[in-house]
């Protein structure tokens, strides 16, 4: 789907800045986060540069060209079919060493393009002089510094993109060792007219040298035996000549030429002093300390959204009531007024009871993500996961889950192996996400207290590490090791967390507030023709025999489907009483009962959605019948203890 | 020479060699782990948990389940200091 606009594609490595730096020229319109490939899907936009057009793409993070990860092969898949128009290569001058071996693959690639050298500012506290004109003659690429989080060179930058669109900066390969080089140009010439070409007949040569022989290039190979022979053979002559296998000795030679071009424009000064997020990553990384450190976290956590949404709720339930209070005056008992009420309720019920608690849950998690901390908690929970069948890499989709289960989801995509991404697929459902934990907070911990809420954390991760350890026995396939990398720890900006919340919270009411006051109008409508109480009675095995719990709540389990807070504002609605006044028509252990059923029942619409669309319509229909099975043991459970 | 899993804490250590099976090795290129690369262990999670190693060369981290670890070969860097 090619636009008629310039297409320019945004590539680096994860934590390159790179989405930062989208953002920058695109306004407020991705994600960025501090965690290896949590920029899962690619987002575009348009932008208007001095009167041009340009339709730039952001795309996720990724190590090399040779893609062992899902969200790797979006990429390739993405460059070879769109073709753009200018690469703009978003590399980490903090650890410029590393970063260009992407560069150098994107060289091969021969795209038009251009170096972002981004985090300047980092690498120049690290105690290391880049010069970037020199960086530019070794490369044979145009580099511009940049300091993205703080808008630094992205004027230069785009300037230059202007310039290449325009006069088409050709890029030049570098080249290999001899013998390497020579296979390379070997290949090149004799691959068949008819193949699909990549990039150029270069880069595919060296594609079909080194990437892994299941992947797109090589099924093409297989396809053409005479093309097969003379790729073997050539890497075979490496292999014999080097002693090692061909993959590696690219590899390798792709290290030791970007360590060189490092070297080469860079100036190291040594004794660099420890800097701050050393002394705080000894600290917060410690073997033991780490631990004590992760659960203080989760506490403040906990109680800061716990005070603040409280206050805020208090705050606005009085005037919620009121309103109420007027209108029933003001329109009678007609039909209008179950309509108009049931407007009111779903308007206010997500003023005052849903956003206070989803607001500071969002600007937490957004602080966590930009600090780094959740490749962190990784690294410290990666034993506890291996109890449950799974490894660290795992922590960052999961406690991504406790924002939004969708998003969780897709950056399963980060995990390489399918058994991995299938468990964790199916265990995510059972996270608490923001929408469950308002409803935990809101009656929970506000009827029964907040140690309650903090049990029922408890019990529900307890819970999903006995899900897992189950699971872990029906997908018998070994998972491979932990290999995550650990960003630097990076101060969060206000700007970047107020922005990110901004994002959640306009797709909040978007999409979920419509759904929230559509629920109440249907229920009021459905009150006002009676027809709740058919429904109710259908129900009412489960609900009243099985779950104890009042018979006007049955329909209001069946709505949460669509979302699960709707639960909690179509239960004021279905009992008919105040937030406030709860008690009186239900009791603490029935609110108990209820809670630990719509947080484990069903994954929400969304969430279904999203899993039918990530794992297959298996995995998903079986997530539903494990949430039901789930929800309807553990609250049978809660109600036995109770 | 010593497997990576059973180094000494805090000490520059030269990759000799990274064995293991291909999907393995590919990621560790990718993360910017090679022969000849300077590496350290700095921490450990408890209960036999993963280690995290840090490339001098590249100056980068990376958390290593102990079967991944136990995959390189190191040998204690002799230019230490």
């Amino acid at each position: 789907m090619k636009d008629e606009f310039p297409s320019v594609i945004f590539l680096g490595q994860p934590n390159s800045g790179k989405s930062t730096l989208f953002n920058a020229i695109a306004g407020h319109k991705a994600l960025t986060s501090n965690f290896p490939g949590t920029s899962y899907k690619h987002t575009h936009s348009e932008v208007n540069i001095e009167g041009r057009i340009l339709n730039i793409i952001d795309l996720p993070g990724a190590y090399s060209l040779n893609p062992s990860e899902p969200a790797e092969r979006v990429i390739l898949s993405h460059l070879f079919q769109e073709k753009p128009d200018l690469v703009i290569n978003v590399v980490d001058a903090s650890i410029l060493g590393r970063s260009l071996e992407l560069t150098l693959e994107l060289i091969e690639l021969g795209y038009p393009m251009i170096v972002s050298l981004n985090m300047i500012d980092l690498a120049e506290k690290k105690g290391v002089h880049i010069d970037p004109r020199k960086l530019e003659k070794l490369l044979g690429v145009r580099v511009i510094p940049t300091v993205a989080s703080r808008g630094r060179g992205v004027k230069e930058l785009l300037a230059a993109a202007l310039f290449c669109l325009d006069n088409r900066c050709p890029v030049a390969p570098l080249r290999w060792s001899g013998d390497i080089e020579e296979e390379v140009g070997h290949l090149a010439e004799r691959l068949p007219s008819e193949i699909l070409i990549a990039g150029n007949p270069r880069f595919t040569a060296i594609k079909l040298i080194e990437a892994d022989p299941t992947f797109c290039l090589g099924i093409l190979a297989e396809a053409e035996p005479a093309l097969k022979h003379e790729i073997d053979s050539a890497k075979k002559r490496i292999e014999d000549k080097r002693r090692s296998s061909a993959y590696e000795i690219m590899a390798a030679e792709r290290h030791h030429l970007a360590l060189k071009i490092f070297e080469e424009s860079s100036l190291v000064r040594r004794g660099k002093q420890l800097t701050w997020d050393a002394r705080v990553d000894d600290i917060i990384m410690h073997p033991i300390l780490g631990y004590p450190i992760l659960g203080l976290i989760f506490l403040a956590f906990f109680f800061l959204i716990f005070k603040i949404g409280g206050r805020l709720e208090a705050t606005l339930l009085g005037p919620l009531g009121r309103l109420r209070a007027l209108l029933s005056g003001w329109l009678g008992t007609g039909l209008l007024a179950h309509l108009g009420d049931g407007l009111v309720q779903g308007l206010g019920g997500g003023v005052a009871i849903v956003l206070p608690y989803f607001i500071p849950l969002l600007f937490l998690m957004a602080f966590l993500e930009d600090l780094g901390y959740l490749a962190r908690a990784g690294f410290l929970l990666d034993t506890f996961m291996h109890r449950i069948g799974l490894h660290g890499k795992s922590v960052s989709p999961f406690v991504l889950g406790f924002g939004c289960n969708v998003p969780a989801v897709l950056s399963t995509r980060i995990l390489e192996s399918p058994r991995d991404r299938a468990i964790t697929s199916l265990l995510i459902p059972f996270i608490p996400c923001s929408a469950r934990t308002t409803i935990i907070l809101a009656l929970v911990a506000f009827y029964l207290g907040p140690f309650w809420a903090l049990g029922f954390y408890f019990f529900n991760v307890l819970l999903i590490a006995v899900i897992g350890r189950l699971l872990s026995f029906f997908f018998k396939d070994p998972s491979p090791g932990l290999i995550l990398e650990i960003p630097s720890l990076k101060a969060p900006s206000l700007k970047t967390m107020v922005g990110k919340t901004y994002l959640e919270l306009k797709s909040f009411i978007k999409f979920a507030w419509p759904l929230l006051v559509a629920g109440s109008i249907v229920l009021s409508l459905l009150q006002f023709l009676g027809m709740d109480k058919i429904l109710n009675a259908a129900f009412s095995p489960l609900v009243v025999h099985g779950l104890g719990l009042p018979q006007p709540l049955g329909i209001t389990l069946v709505f949460g489907f669509l979302r699960k807070e709707l639960s909690l504002i179509m239960m004021l609605q279905a009992l008919g009483v105040e937030y406030k006044n709860l008690l009186s028509a239900i009791s603490r252990e029935q609110i108990l009962v209820f809670t630990v059923f719509v947080s484990f029942f069903i994954p929400c619409l969304s969430t279904f959605a999203i899993l039918w669309k990530e794992t297959g319509k298996r995995i998903a229909f079986l997530s539903v019948g494990l949430s039901i099975a789930v929800a309807i043991a553990a609250s049978l459970v809660v109600r036995l203890i109770f | 020479m010593f497997r990576l899993s059973e180094a000494p804490r805090g000490r520059p250590l030269r990759i000799v060699d990274i064995q293991g099976g291909e999907g393995v090795r590919r990621r560790l290129f990718a993360l910017g782990f090679h022969k000849d690369d300077l590496v350290e262990v700095n921490s450990q999670g408890i209960l036999r948990g993963p280690l995290l190693v840090k490339n001098l060369t590249a100056d980068t981290s990376v958390a290593m389940g102990r079967g991944v670890a136990h995959k390189i070969i190191v040998d204690l860097a002799s230019d230490e200091g």
